[in-house]
């Protein structure tokens, strides 16, 4: 207990303030509040713990989605610039677009690979083979990402 | 050397969030709380649900405290307090509602658990004598004799004007000294 000046404070509360200031609230009381504290302040989620448990389709899509932007950005560069080779590279595995310098993919230093089906239409300005019967199809691909969700890069591992 | 944070900054930390910064603030203030209540109204289980229900309120910003007004802690004492008055009139209606409407202020042992807590006769003796004052006589004994705030601070936690702190400590004392008279006499002499 708090004592600070007992000058004037009345000496026969010294034996009541010695018993009482032993006690404190039951331990039960800051258990309770501490779980009423942690229902009204929940642990804040981040953007990819909520992507987590949302249903496969719609992350396929949102990555769809990155992928199509992607794609739209880097269509009008001219293919005959001589950076065609360094884009667009097949290794054993299929098809490998580098959507971004070769530097920057280097130097990211916690790239992701996020499995994905992209549109076939998506990928014609690529030089992907395009047909009526096959326009509707989907191409399993898988999408080399930065830490900060930029698309670094791109293999198509089951193109026909 | 490690500063105390001061009572603002956990309150603000606990607003964004901070539990280590609520519980800080708890294990502060729950002891002094606690024991004003148990003083107060006789009874652990009562003191214990007051604790909580002045911290639940701050948490939820039912009772809101603003740090330009004053202090939390005696905020705090102010908001126990006036939910022991609500507590005591919520009991007295009930006590007329049943029929016995003889004199219910003064509490009884069997409804005292604090007696049980307490193993020193003469604190027992003040402890009674404390418990068969008036409620708002009790208040200003209380808040003086055992947290040792100041007139100033007393006022604003029961929300009257110093004058009215004065003369209720002072006839609380009085009384005190009448009901402890005949023990003291015993007491001196044994």
């Amino acid at each position: 207990m708090d004592i600070r000046n007992t000058t004037d404070r009345d000496p026969l509360f010294d034996a009541l303030r010695a018993e009482v200031g032993r006690l404190d609230a039951p331990r039960g009381v800051e258990k309770e509040l501490l779980q009423a504290f942690a229902k009204l302040h929940p642990p804040k989620r981040r953007w990819y713990h909520r992507l987590a448990v949302r249903p496969a389709a719609l992350a396929g899509g949102v990555v769809a989605g990155a992928l199509v932007l992607a794609f739209a950005v880097r269509a009008p560069h001219p293919v005959e610039d001589g950076r065609a080779g360094a884009l667009v590279a097949l290794d054993g595995n299929g098809v490998f677009i580098a959507l971004d310098s070769a530097e920057r993919i280097a130097a990211e230093p916690a790239p992701r690979m996020v499995a994905t089906d992209v549109p076939r239409t998506s990928l014609a300005a690529l030089g992907v083979p395009l047909t009526p019967e096959n326009a509707g199809d989907s191409v399993r691909a898988e999408m080399l990402v930065a830490a900060d969700g930029q698309p670094l890069a791109l293999r198509l591992s089951a193109i026909q | 050397m490690t500063t105390t944070p001061h009572d603002t900054d956990l309150l603000r930390q606990t607003r964004s969030g901070a539990a280590d910064a609520f519980a800080a603030l708890y294990r502060r203030h729950q002891g002094p709380l606690y024991r004003f209540a148990l003083l107060r109204c006789g009874s652990a289980d009562t003191a214990a649900d007051v604790v909580q229900e002045t911290f639940m309120g701050l948490l939820t910003d039912r009772f809101r405290f603003d740090p330009l007004r004053g202090q939390l802690q005696h905020f705090l004492f102010g908001v126990a307090r006036n939910l022991i008055l609500k507590n005591e009139t919520a009991h007295q209606r009930h006590v007329v509602l049943d029929g016995d409407d003889g004199d219910d202020e003064l509490p009884d042992d069997a409804a005292c658990p604090l007696a049980r807590l307490l193993d020193n006769e003469a604190a027992e003796e003040v402890r009674r004598a404390l418990a068969l004052l008036a409620p708002h006589y009790r208040d200003a004994v209380i808040l003086y004799e055992m947290h040792d705030l100041s007139y100033a601070e007393i006022a604003d936690i029961c929300q009257v004007d110093i004058g009215t702190v004065r003369s209720r400590l002072s006839r609380g004392r009085a009384a005190l000294a009448k009901r402890l008279a005949g023990w003291r006499a015993t007491a001196g002499a044994a």
